[in-house]
């Protein structure tokens, strides 16, 4: 018995060791980059094609002679949408194969469990999702926008003589810090602009929700009240995107009755739904799919070609926001790192400042050096019955980024 | 509807290309091809034509309005491709060519692109959508249909509109339905007597908007000074508020039966095998999510072989998804569960890993996404009935499904020898062996029955949920809720317990939001079951 | 065999105390030893009374969650950084539950009443009406859904779905040192050693076996005259409070607590572990946690697409073939004991 034990715990201890004897870390002509982006549990749907394009963005580089005489290994990893998973993970991939630099992350509290990590070992992490901002760690690069530069643009194009002018607002989110944070900033600035508190309306589901009739009844009764146009400002994530969005439509509510504009939104959620009805609903992020740039023709070819080459499980033929911006942080490290000629992370950090890369957006993002934010710019894009959204506004250049909002 | 405008118009295109002569009847308020280069260009150019247009509606000639609805529809379908100067109308969104909007000469789209419309253009383009067919429309149909897009936007379109849509009317039904729309616009009328006909007329409405017109009515000057207007009025608000009222109860019960229908369909299978077995299914819930898989490859199948009975895929499903989700269930009845009858919590544990695979399987497999289904008519949109009362096709759908695998079950299980044998084995399993019924035999045959329904369940859901690899999982907990608090092993009382918890959460969500109405129901049910483990229908067994 | 068990508990302490090996690694055996511990707390439950709970993880979150406002408030007092949660809920002061929980002491003594009140409340009206079996499961695992779902909520005041995060201190010093990090796992292995010696003392004695006559025929030990019902109780309670322990341990070595410990998936794993360890055992259930976390920690790193297809094959394999779990492998050298026929019924 006691022999069986030992042996097991010996065993366990071995394949715990296991992978730092079979993959020497640090080998001599290799650089690694490590994935923290899950392929299982329920962030894998959208998390799972992020893993693919750092590989995609670092197959790229290397196709060039890698960054620094070296080339990128990527190593990923499935924290299986389990929140310390992650941290776990990460801890593991910064201390043990001493990678260079970590993407991912999605939700705002997987970010906020690997950064106690990144911190602790002086890591870097690129974070390529908008989020709720009011965060600013020198061992975070936020690639997306934080709400003041991303969401406000958008509501003020919606109340806007060019919009619909819009006066009510029936807010419903998933409740979490993403949406509520969006949500106070958004009353807070509202109130500014002079909009009394009983034009608004707020309303939390959990995550995964999916039975929103009752929801959308009580949308069709504020749309009737008076007091002008209404709007929906849905912050929902996941699955309860294409859940909501077509109780909507089969409720006969149009875009042109209640526009919806959809925060975290993207072409992915669109998949599987028949989008004729829902044609005029918006989103806003700092890219979409239909932006006219060479470099956005190319990233769509690109992206196409590796998912036959590699049958990757997704459309080859969607590209959502976080996957360019994962993309981005790629090349914003691998820029980085060659202007530092350094792999090491405060080296890597100095060189940020001054960094401009013409990404698939049509912008040219650029870093200051003040914060580790992106400056992009930002994009207002309109369901189209081909299950894509068409641009109906864009920003004249990527503005600075605002990482703590002046609202709430 | 506007859809249907669309194609009617589409349709009405070589007709039209008649009337594309350099315009005979053309009013001098409306210029052909100014509109059509003002649709080209930017969001205010766009607004522009389109304010113009709606505001002359009432003298343009019908040809010009007929030819302003074929460009709006058109642009709406992006057939409408804008070259410089000009513009061309395609037969089919991305054809290589088309007919020059005005001379109706043949052009390529060469470096031409077609307009992204605003939401303010995009209701613009319905209005005058909506005006050009009520007012130009052919059929008496699609003047209606006119109307009603009309009367979505009414704000903002001209009086004379109606005026003239009345006076060229020929059907009657549809001249007095014209009236009534046009006396409501008559609210804020300086003349008393019109402005009591459109109180009553807009009382027809029965909606909340109609309330909320009426209710802002109270703070006129009228309303303290002219009684008529006030008893009016107030009969009116009166009578649109029990409207409304009684409309919204509607909607409450039918939330509450649709949710209920879910819960029952997902619940019905597992209602049995747990029943019969005391095995807690942990893979129901992936049962669900195989009949859902199964569907969309009947679907696939009809695309491939069959692509003109495509809105059909979903009735074929209904087999195909029943005998996937039991041929699955059986296979691993045989294969895990059988040798676990004596060990329930084992068997507990074992389900949860085969639902563990499933998932992953299906995940490697189809990946993650959703999957693509097209949404046959019968299941998608929805028809008002009564106020502001809208049945939805899909939840009608689900539930006229829960209801038929109700009877079917009880069918099963009241009138045919296997449902005996279960019943049999249920009650009390040694004696049915005794008896000579081949007790093993009836537990794979009642688990392939009860994984079945999941299956079905996984079809019914289809139109309401997304469909991934990780759909099942969210049913299990509250599945296993309806089971117990229903009473192990009776259908009647899985029903009852479906339609109680889905009531409950509804009535309690409007209330304290979707979450606290899980929690309070939740909780509920937990107190009863701590006084009550046997539920509300005991079956009663010798265990 | 438990003897063993513990011996090699002790000799890793020792082993990080002298070795000091990475710190990542370190931190890996910490976590393993608090999942080892929440699995013992099953195990007593599940193996030596036959009530499976399917809602033990919502002691450890009770533990977690106390834990983590400990943290949080002691931070705040010793450095007067208002945490993110203050500011994400526009809070000036913490509410008033969170008063005093800047003392360590207290905060234990929160974490542990509470969890055994809850857990008092629940199984006094469970066992009282006689709620057992897969009753008792389904139940309890309606119970942990509840409260994932409360805990999900924004408005309970507890972080909602971010949880709470950004530990910087512990008892003063930084939370990331790695003098810290190796206090924590050793700490948390002690812990684990203890309640192994505690918990077997408890199964050898007259009290485990009335546990043993309870779990195998409960009726007939009522009628002999035993109050099965409080027997059951004191177990409960005893069973939740040491999953809180694991709950306070693991906290501040993963660094974040969040809702998601309360999903009923996290619960049944529990179970998983002990059934693969073998139940009935409590070396069985140490051996259970560490094997399948220090596997998953491995392959969803290194392998992610097939832990999955691992972990259930696993669990079909032992519940398939081996009824007492990996303990069944070394079956043959066993001596046949009372452990040994416990582990039979599941």
């Amino acid at each position: 018995m006691v022999d069986v034990t030992r042996r097991h715990f010996i065993g366990t201890a071995a394949a715990l060791a296991a992978p730092a004897i079979i993959r020497p870390a640090w080998a001599a002509d290799t650089v690694k980059l490590g994935c923290l982006f899950s392929s299982s549990g329920t962030m894998a749907n959208i998390e799972g094609r992020l893993n693919h394009v750092v590989r995609m963005a670092a197959d790229g580089i290397n196709a060039k002679g890698g960054v620094n005489g070296r080339r990128i290994e990527v190593v990923t990893s499935d924290p299986a949408s389990d929140w310390p998973l992650y941290a776990q993970i990460g801890r593991q991939m910064l201390q043990q194969e001493k990678v260079a630099a970590l993407f991912g992350c999605w939700t705002s509290v997987s970010r906020k469990s690997v950064l106690p990590v990144v911190e602790q070992n002086d890591g870097l992490l690129f974070y390529p999702l908008h989020f709720e901002g009011d965060e600013n760690s020198k061992n975070v690069v936020y690639v997306n926008s934080p709400p003041a530069s991303s969401v406000l643009p958008a509501v003020d194009y919606l109340m806007g003589a060019e919009g619909v002018g819009a006066k009510r607002f029936f807010m419903i989110g998933s409740d979490y810090v993403w949406p509520r944070t969006i949500n106070k900033q958004l009353k807070a600035y509202w109130a500014s602009k002079g909009v009394a508190a009983t034009a608004w309306r707020e309303e939390y589901v959990p995550l995964g929700f999916s039975n929103f009739q009752t929801l959308v009844n009580q949308i069709r009764s504020f749309a009737a009240e008076p007091g002008g146009q209404p709007i929906v400002v849905l912050t929902v994530v996941g699955s309860s995107i294409p859940d909501f969005l077509r109780e909507f439509a089969n409720q006969g509510i149009r875009a042109t009755d209640v526009p919806i504009l959809g925060l975290d939104m993207v072409e992915a959620d669109l998949e599987g739904l028949d989008t004729a009805p829902l044609v005029g609903h918006l989103n806003c992020w700092a890219y979409l799919q239909a932006a006219k740039a060479e470099a956005n023709t190319r990233f769509l070819a690109d992206w196409a070609a590796y998912v036959k080459a590699k049958s990757v499980p997704f459309s080859a033929d969607t590209v959502i926001d976080p996957m360019v911006s994962a993309y981005d942080s790629v090349q914003l490290w691998a820029l980085a790192a060659a202007k530092a000629g350094s792999f090491d992370v405060p080296e890597v950090r100095k060189a940020f400042a001054g960094l401009s890369f013409a990404d698939p957006s049509g912008y040219t993002l650029t870093m200051t050096g003040e914060n580790n934010y992106v400056a992009r710019g930002v994009f207002i894009g309109s369901v189209n019955e081909k299950q894509g959204f068409d641009i109906l506004w864009q920003s004249p250049d990527a503005s600075k980024p605002v990482p703590f909002s002046p609202y709430g | 509807m506007v859809e249907s405008l669309k194609s009617w118009l589409c349709g009405a295109i070589l007709l039209v290309a008649g009337l594309m002569q350099p315009a005979f009847g053309a009013s001098p308020s409306f210029e052909r091809a100014g509109f059509a280069v003002g649709l080209c260009g930017d969001g205010a150019a766009q607004s522009r034509v389109l304010d113009a247009l709606i505001r002359s509606s009432g003298e343009v000639t019908a040809e010009d309005l007929a030819f302003a609805g074929i460009l709006l529809g058109g642009l709406l379908e992006r057939r409408l491709v804008c070259l410089g100067d000009t513009a061309v109308l395609l037969e089919k969104a991305g054809a290589p060519d088309g007919r020059e909007v005005v001379s109706g000469g043949v052009r390529s789209t060469n470096g031409g692109r077609s307009p992204v419309l605003g939401l303010r253009q995009r209701g613009l383009v319905e209005t005058a959508l909506g005006i050009s067919a009520l007012i130009a429309g052919e059929t008496v149909e699609l003047r209606r249909k006119g109307l009603a897009a009309v009367e979505r936007r009414m704000a903002g379109v001209p009086d004379a509109v109606l005026v003239r849509a009345q006076d060229n009317e020929s059907d009657a039904g549809l001249k007095t339905a014209i009236g009534v729309a046009a006396q409501g616009a008559a609210l804020s009328s300086p003349d008393p007597a019109r402005r009591l006909a459109a109180i009553r007329a807009v009382a027809e409405a029965l909606s909340g908007a109609a309330f909320s017109r009426l209710s802002a009515l109270k703070s006129d000057p009228a309303y303290r000074a002219d009684p008529a207007f006030r008893a009016a009025l107030e009969a009116a608000i009166a009578k649109v508020e029990r409207a409304v009222w009684i409309g919204n109860g509607l909607a409450l019960l039918y939330n509450g039966l649709s949710f209920a229908s879910i819960l029952f369909m997902a619940a019905a299978g597992l209602a049995i095998i747990f029943g019969l077995m005391g095995v807690i299914n942990l893979a129901q819930g992936e049962f669900i999510m195989v009949g859902a898989y199964a569907a969309y490859a009947v679907q696939e199948a009809f695309r491939r072989f069959a692509p003109g009975f495509l809105d059909l895929y979903l009735l074929a499903a209904i087999p195909v998804a029943f005998f996937a989700a039991a041929m699955v269930g059986i296979v691993i009845e045989a294969l895990i569960l059988r040798h676990l009858y004596r060990r329930p919590l084992m068997s507990l544990l074992a389900t949860w890993a085969v639902s563990l695979f499933l998932i992953n399987f299906v995940r490697v497999v189809f990946g993650s996404q959703n999957l693509q289904f097209a949404m046959p008519s019968y299941v998608s949109g929805g028809v008002p009935l009564y106020a502001d009362f809208i049945v939805t096709w899909n939840r009608l759908f689900a539930i006229a499904f829960a209801a038929i695998t109700l009877v079917l079950t009880l069918l099963i299980l009241k009138r045919s020898p296997l449902g005996l044998d279960i019943r049999a084995v249920t009650q009390n399993r040694d004696m049915a062996a005794c008896l000579g019924i081949r007790t093993r035999r009836v537990d794979r045959l009642a688990f392939g029955f009860g994984s079945g329904l999941a299956g079905l369940a996984g079809v019914a859901l289809c139109p309401i949920y997304s469909v991934n690899p990780g759909m099942g999982a969210t049913f299990i907990v509250d599945s296993f809720m309806v089971v117990v608090l229903g009473g192990v092993g009776t259908v009647i009382g899985t029903l009852v317990a479906a339609l109680g918890i889905g009531g409950a959460n509804v009535l309690i969500e409007p209330f304290y939001g979707a979450v606290a109405a899980k929690v309070i129901v939740l909780v509920g049910i937990i107190l009863f079951l701590q006084r009550r483990p046997e539920g509300l229908f005991a079956v009663r067994r010798r265990r | 065999m438990l003897a063993a068990v513990i011996g090699l508990v002790l000799a890793g302490a020792l082993a990080i105390l002298l070795l000091q090996p990475a710190p990542y690694l370190v931190n890996m055996v910490g976590q393993l030893a608090a999942f080892a511990i929440l699995a013992v707390s099953l195990d007593l439950v599940w193996g030596y009374l036959g009530i499976l709970s399917l809602g033990h993880g919502l002691f450890f979150a009770i533990g977690g969650y106390v834990c983590a406002m400990h943290l949080l408030s002691h931070a705040y007092a010793v450095t007067g950084v208002a945490p993110d949660l203050m500011q994400f809920m526009g809070w000036k002061t913490l509410p008033i539950y969170w008063s005093g929980l800047a003392s360590a002491p207290y905060a234990l003594v929160v974490a542990l009443v509470l969890s055994a009140a809850i857990a008092f409340l629940f199984g006094y009206a469970s066992f009282r009406s006689r709620v057992n079996g897969v009753y008792f499961s389904i139940i309890s695992q309606a119970l942990v859904y509840v409260a994932m779902l409360l805990m999900f909520r924004n408005d309970t005041g507890l972080g909602g779905n971010n949880g709470m995060t950004g530990f910087p201190l512990l008892f003063g010093y930084p939370i990331g040192a790695p003098g810290m990090v190796t206090g924590l796992a050793v700490a948390t292995l002690l812990a684990l050693a203890l309640i192994l010696v505690v918990t077997r003392a408890l199964v050898v004695g007259r009290i485990g076996r009335r546990m043993l006559a309870c779990r195998d025929d409960e009726a007939r030990l009522r009628t002999l005259g035993y109050s099965t019902t409080r027997l059951k109780l004191w177990i409960w309670c005893l069973s939740a409070t040491i999953a809180a322990i694991a709950g306070i341990l693991y906290v501040p070595q993963v660094g974040i607590i969040n809702p998601r410990v309360l999903s009923p998936d996290l619960s049944i794993e529990i179970a998983v572990w002990v059934a693969i360890g073998g139940m009935g055992r409590l070396g069985g259930a140490v051996i259970g946690a560490v094997a399948v976390n220090a596997l998953k920690f491995w392959l969803s790193a290194a392998m992610p697409e097939v832990w999955p297809f691992i972990l259930s094959g696993l669990v079909l394999v032992v519940v398939l073939g081996l009824p007492n779990g990996l303990l069944d492998l070394a079956a043959l050298r066993l001596k046949p004991t009372w452990l040994r026929r416990g582990g039979r019924l599941g």
